[in-house]
Parts: structure tokens; C-alpha cells; sequence
């Protein structure tokens, strides 16, 4: 009896919360292509600050110093308060901020940060003799950063990266105050309407659990496929499709 | 025209480098024949190493001239006199022409044996795939390491590692091999393998330069032997001169930890993992002190 | 930017900063004790707990906390258990940490290496010795950094529970804003709070650190 009422109740809410989390998705993928640009952007730029007995240009000890303020402060203070900041402030100079808008660039300033840090911890990941060699052997900037950091990096932030992808959705349920219908606020407006908030956010938690679930296996096997041993070898060895020089 | 001057392969002029305050190098004035085996040796510190690096310009040299074989390496003249660094180009364009082995291997943990003997050649040469392998497979034979071909640097031992960066080296066909110190992160019993490799590329004609410890290879080797100290070049000599029968006091005292004595004293060979060097040394020593 | 203004917030942030603490303490403690008893099940208990570890962990991981802070303060009325907001947001965000605080453990645990446990092991140690003897006094040293980021991670999500009317100090911002219409002073007095207590919680990791270290 309880158990066809539920299924019954169930069926006539679930639909919309996955059309909730539908709309999670693409603010969390939007929030980490945002911050990977972003975060790749600032790692450039920040690349040799803070490294000993290395003299840096006035330019490059600015940019290094904003990029590790604005990675402290990012990282320093909730997404919340952010988005609060980013939506409110504004506000008080007669600009109105959209929701959805304000929710991406938000959550994808604040993945920057992260994934900034991220990538720079890939850097260290390949050896500097290894870089010395492929200079000493006249190898080109733009192949010694694609054959070979790019695939020792990615082995070693890969694990990090999905991590992250996984903060970002579970972090996209905050947005729900400032009224963007993603998965949370949908749930909250069900619950409103039939006051089974047990039920419901269990049910939101399944989805949620579903779709973190899902970056994981995902993320993991993409990067057994990525960084494949032969990958970086087989390039090599027996050239690419296009010209090398 | 009477082309009565034969250039050197390497031509060190009035050298100088600083790190800060400290005086790395100084006057250093050398010439490497073509097929010519030099090695430096010195204590640490003496600047042998920096010496080497100014020779590919992985250390930019603040005075004086390093060229190869007549190319100015790492500096333009410029119109008005004076000179400016060369680009990146221009200086890859040199580098093309000399290639290092490293104490560390430095070889791309990522990529096999192949791989990493072919790199150079497709991606700083701009060689066929097809035709690169040919030559990396052909290097890899030479030095023995030709059923590695497909394993990757974690699966070899030390002495393999360094065997292929070797192979690395001489695919490109370099006019001139930098050695840095390639045993001294070898473990003793794979030293020999590495030293006999070095060994049959200067008996092809390989214009060589080498920083070395092991001081009995070096005078089984070299036709040369350069001894620094403190950023200067002490002396320079043949084995004979420097090693078998040294002269100089402060080469004498430099090379007693190397010198094996029997209990009463007397010099019995030198301190080598490689005991086929030892023989010439015992006959040579001998007759010394 | 009316500088009195920060002056006249003051005593409402430190309050509110009080409060956001007290939850960010309690939530720090338990959690510890939470993590710390169910990686000791997971090492030294029976085969048949350790589903509940990764169920325990996996779950409380994969959710958002504001799903979990929901569940607490308004979900629990369902089987009879009404909490305020304090309590809710408490009970909430000890569980959330608690997973966390377990996979710290977990991971410091297992990277000590097996040959101690195997010699200890040969050396007739019993599990528990082995566990409070061998691997704790090792693994707790490692896990300090990880347990002062993972701090930080828990004061953050405390503005969380600003959304159920706890009075932290995200909430408090929100209502002197929504009572005075002044935006740009308490949200950068928001913002520089936040900063200054993660800073100060680094600092302090970074010092436990240096004292524990041989």
C-alpha cells in the first residue's frame, strides 16, 4: 500500500528532478571548462614566480603576484560568498546580474584557482633534466611541451582533474539561492509543494550520488585510454598523421 | 688559396663565466681536434662541468668565444662591434651538431628505448619517421642495446639507461660527444659496460669530450687530459703526463684517493670499478713514488 | 567605502565569526573521532563492517553538504526529529566531516609500509597493537596537513548553513544587508573574514607540523 504510493509519487516528481539535474550539468560543465582555461591561463603567466634564483621582468612578477592573491583569496573564502558578492554587489551600482550567468562564471572563477594549483603541481612532474635534454638536442619549444610534458602532466594531474570535476558538481547545488532551478532548488520547490522532504532529498542525494558516481568511473577510464604507455612512444615512432616540422 | 690552418672541431677563447659573485670560469683557453678524446678532470667545484656546459651553450658563457668547428656559438657579432645573444634558432642550429650524455640519463621516462633515440631526429631534425628509425635502430645495435628497443627506461637497468642515452647521442650524428660524468650514478658493477661503449666510439674517430672521475679510464682513453681547479685550467698533458707519471703538485695530491696502495706502501694500481684499466696504471705507477 | 561602518558591524561579525567557530570546532572534533573510529574498524574489525566504510564514506562523499544540511533540518521531521538550526547543521556537518576525516586516515594508514605491519606481524603483534603501536604514531603525524586543509574545507561549508537561518557568518551578512541596503562594507568584511580564518587555520597546520616533525 505505502509501497505503490510511493512509486506513484515518485514517478510524478523524479522526472523533474532530473531535468534539475540536467541543468547541474551544464553549469558544472561550463564552470570547469571556465576554470580550466582560466586556471591554465594563470598558470602561464605565473609559471616561474616564486622559484628560487630566477629573475623575473616587472611584468611577470605582477602577474605573479595577482595570480597568487586572487588563488588565496579563491580558495580562502566560500563559494558562497562569492556568488553572493558576484550577484549583490553589483546590485548596488544599478547592474543587474542574471542568475544563470552569474552561477557558470562564479563557480568557474572559483575552479580556476583549483585547477591553477592543479596544473602547477603537474609542472614539477617531469624532471628538469629530462627538459634540459630535449634543449641540448635542439628540440622546439612547442614539441618539448607537446611530446614531452604535455603526456607526464596529464598522468599526473589526471586523478586531481576528476577530483575536481567532482567539487564542482557537488558545489553547483549553492546556486540554488539565487534562484537558478538546478537540481537542489528543484527538489526544495517539490518539497514545498507535497511536504515529503525526506523522500525527496533522498531522492535528490540518489541522482547527486548517480552523477558523481558517473564522473568518477568516467573520469577514470579516460584516463586509463589518455595515458595509455605507447601513446606518447607510438607518436613517435611511427609519426603522426600530420607533418612534424 | 693555402688553407694552412686547420680549424679546431671545439675552440675555447678566453672563457669566463660567473654565477653572482662567484668566478665559475676564468681565461680558460682550449682547442679539441677533430677525433680528439679530451678529458676534464678536477675536484668539485673546479668549474670542469660548466666548462662542458658552455660547449653547447647549456651555460651561457659571459666572455671569451666557444665555437664549433668556426661557428660562433651563442652570440651574433653585431654591425657596430659588439654582440648580442644568438636566438633560439640560431643556437639549436650549433647544438644540432654536438650532443650530450648526461650523468643522469635524462632520458623520457615516457617513451621507449625507440622513441627516445628517434625523438631528436623527427622533432628537432624533421626527419622521416620511417628513415629515423632506421638510424635510432642502427644506433641501439651499436651500443648493444637493440632487443631493448621497446622497453621503456624504469624497465633498464642504470648502465642500459645510459647505453641508450648514448644511442640518443650518436643518432644525430653529432660532431662532437659531450660526456657529463656519464658513470657517476652507475652502480660499480655496470660501470664497465657504459666505459667500454665510450671506449669503441673513440676508437670509430668520435671528437669527444668527457668529464669523468674514473681517472684510469680517462688515461686508458683521452689523448688528452685537462686538470682544473677553482674555475682555471691547472695543466694540460697527455695520460703520461698527467695521470701515469703526474708532475704537477697539485695534481699529485688531487689524485692520491684514487691511487690503490699494497700495505708497505707502494702504488698497486688505481681505484676503478673497471680492472682492466688497472694493468697500465700498476706498470706506471710503479715507477713513480 | 564608509570606514565607520566597519566599525559599527563589528561586534555582529564577531558574534556571527563565534558562531561559524563553534559549528567549524564541533564539526572538527567529531569528525575526527568519527573518521578515526571507523578507519580503526575498517583496519581492525571484522570483514563484514567494511561495506559499511565504504557505503558510509562513499555516500556521505558523493552528496552535496547542503543536500545532507536539508535532510537534517527539515528531512528528519519525517521520522519525528525536530532540530534547530544549530543542531541540524552540527549533526549535518560532523557526518560530512567524518567521511572526509575517514579517508584521511585511511590513506596515511596504508602508506606506511606493509613490511613494518608484516614484521610487527611476525613478531606475534596483535592487530590492535600493531595498530596503536606501529602504524598510528606515524600515520597521525602524516595526516596533519591533510586534516588542516580538509579544516579549512569544513569552515567554508559552514556558510552552507546560512541557508537554514543559522546565524554564522554568512547569515549575518545577508541580514545587514537585507536591514541596512548597505552591499559593498559587510560583504567585503564577509569576504575578509573568511580569508583571515582560513589563513589563520594554515598557519597553524603548518606549526603543528614543524613541532611534530623528529
Amino acid at each position: 500500500m505505502l509501497a505503490s504510493g510511493l512509486l506513484d509519487r515518485l514517478t510524478g516528481y523524479v522526472p523533474f528532478l532530473f531535468q534539475g539535474a540536467l541543468v547541474t550539468l551544464s553549469l558544472s560543465t561550463g564552470a570547469i571548462l571556465i576554470g580550466f582555461a582560466l586556471g591554465s591561463l594563470f598558470l602561464a603567466v605565473s609559471e616561474k614566480y616564486g622559484q628560487e634564483g630566477v629573475r623575473l621582468t616587472p611584468m611577470q612578477n605582477v602577474a605573479g603576484f595577482f595570480v597568487s592573491v586572487y588563488v588565496s583569496f579563491f580558495r580562502g573564502t566560500p563559494l558562497l560568498v562569492q556568488l553572493l558578492m558576484l550577484f549583490y554587489l553589483p546590485a548596488a551600482f544599478n547592474i543587474n546580474v542574471p542568475p544563470f550567468p552569474a552561477a557558470i562564471v562564479a563557480m568557474g572563477l572559483n575552479s580556476a584557482a583549483f585547477q591553477c594549483e592543479i596544473l602547477r603541481a603537474g609542472l614539477s612532474a617531469v624532471s628538469p633534466g629530462q627538459l634540459e635534454a630535449a634543449d641540448a638536442f635542439g628540440i622546439p619549444k612547442k614539441f618539448i611541451f607537446r611530446f614531452i610534458q604535455l603526456p607526464q602532466i596529464t598522468r599526473a594531474v589526471w586523478p586531481a582533474v576528476v577530483s575536481e570535476a567532482i567539487d564542482v558538481l557537488k558545489s553547483s547545488a549553492v546556486v540554488s539561492v539565487i534562484a537558478v532551478t538546478e537540481l537542489t532548488r528543484t527538489g526544495r520547490q517539490i518539497v514545498a509543494g507535497n511536504y515529503r522532504p525526506l523522500e525527496v532529498y533522498i531522492s535528490m542525494g540518489c541522482i547527486y550520488l548517480l552523477m558523481t558516481g558517473a564522473i568518477f568511473l568516467i573520469g577514470t577510464w579516460a584516463g586509463n585510454r589518455l595515458t595509455h604507455r605507447s601513446n606518447a612512444s607510438s607518436q613517435i615512432v611511427q609519426g603522426l598523421p600530420g607533418r612534424l616540422s | 688559396m693555402n688553407q694552412s690552418v686547420i680549424i679546431p672541431m671545439v675552440s675555447v677563447r678566453n672563457v669566463g663565466k660567473r654565477f653572482g659573485a662567484m668566478q665559475a670560469l676564468a681565461d680558460i683557453n682550449l682547442d679539441v681536434a677533430a677525433g680528439e678524446v679530451v678529458s676534464l678532470i678536477g675536484p668539485s667545484g673546479s668549474g670542469k662541468t660548466t666548462l662542458l656546459r658552455c660547449m653547447n651553450f647549456l651555460e651561457a658563457y659571459d666572455e671569451g668565444e666557444v665555437s664549433i668547428r668556426g661557428a660562433l656559438l651563442g652570440y651574433r657579432n653585431t654591425a657596430n662591434g659588439t654582440r648580442e645573444r644568438e636566438s633560439e634558432r640560431g643556437i639549436a642550429e650549433v647544438r644540432a651538431r654536438v650532443a650530450m650524455v648526461f650523468q643522469q640519463f635524462n632520458l623520457w621516462p615516457h617513451m621507449t628505448s625507440l622513441a627516445n633515440v628517434m625523438a631528436p631526429l623527427t622533432l628537432a631534425k624533421g626527419m622521416k619517421p620511417e628513415q629515423a628509425r632506421q638510424i635510432a635502430n642502427a644506433a641501439l645495435d651499436r651500443v648493444g642495446m637493440s632487443d631493448k628497443a621497446d622497453s621503456l627506461p624504469a624497465k633498464l637497468s642504470g648502465g642500459q639507461q645510459q647505453r641508450v642515452g648514448i644511442a640518443r647521442a650518436l643518432a644525430v650524428s653529432p660532431e662532437v660527444l659531450l660526456l657529463d660524468e656519464p658513470t657517476s650514478a652507475l652502480d660499480p658493477e655496470l660501470v664497465e659496460e657504459v666505459l667500454e661503449v665510450i671506449q669503441s666510439l673513440s676508437g670509430d674517430g668520435m671528437t669527444m669530450v668527457m668529464v669523468t672521475h674514473e681517472m684510469s679510464f680517462a688515461a686508458e682513453v683521452s689523448d688528452r687530459i685537462v686538470f682544473m681547479e677553482k674555475g682555471r685550467i691547472v695543466t694540460v698533458g697527455t695520460p703520461q703526463d698527467i695521470i701515469y707519471q703526474p708532475v704537477h703538485p697539485r695534481l699529485k695530491s688531487f689524485l692520491q684517493p684514487w691511487i690503490r696502495r699494497s700495505l708497505d706502501g707502494k702504488a698497486i694500481g688505481m681505484e676503478s670499478p673497471s680492472p682492466r684499466f688497472n694493468d697500465q696504471i700498476i706498470k706506471e705507477y710503479n715507477n713513480v713514488d | 567605502m564608509d570606514a565607520s561602518l566597519f566599525v559599527k558591524f563589528l561586534p555582529a561579525f564577531g558574534l556571527a565569526a563565534l558562531h561559524t567557530m563553534e559549528l567549524s570546532m564541533l564539526a572538527l572534533a567529531g569528525g575526527l573521532l568519527l573518521g578515526f573510529a571507523m578507519n580503526a574498524m575498517r583496519e581492525t574489525g571484522p570483514r563484514w563492517l567494511k561495506p559499511v566504510y565504504w557505503f558510509y564514506t562513499g555516500v556521505w562523499r558523493g552528496v552535496p553538504f547542503l543536500v545532507h544540511l536539508f535532510i537534517s533540518y527539515f528531512g528528519l521531521t519525517a521520522i519525528g526529529l525536530t532540530l534547530d538550526p544549530f543542531e541540524a547543521a552540527t549533526l549535518a556537518l560532523v557526518l560530512y566531516g567524518g567521511a572526509y576525516f575517514s579517508e584521511i586516515f585511511r590513506a596515511c594508514w596504508q602508506s606506511i609500509p606493509v613490511g613494518q605491519v608484516e614484521a610487527a606481524s611476525a613478531m606475534g603483534l596483535s592487530r590492535r597493537q600493531i595498530f596503536t603501536r606501529i602504524q598510528a604514531p606515524q600515520a597521525l603525524r602524516m595526516s596533519v596537513p591533510l586534516i588542516a586543509n580538509q579544516t579549512i574545507i569544513l569552515v567554508k561549508e559552514s556558510s552552507i548553513a546560512s541557508i537554514i537561518t543559522y546565524p554564522e557568518l554568512t547569515f549575518t551578512t545577508t541580514k545587514i544587508v537585507s536591514e541596512t541596503y548597505v552591499y559593498i562594507e559587510p560583504y567585503l568584511m564577509l569576504a575578509l573574514s573568511y580569508w583571515l580564518l582560513t589563513l589563520t587555520i594554515s598557519r597553524v597546520g603548518r606549526a603543528v607540523n614543524r613541532a611534530l616533525s623528529p
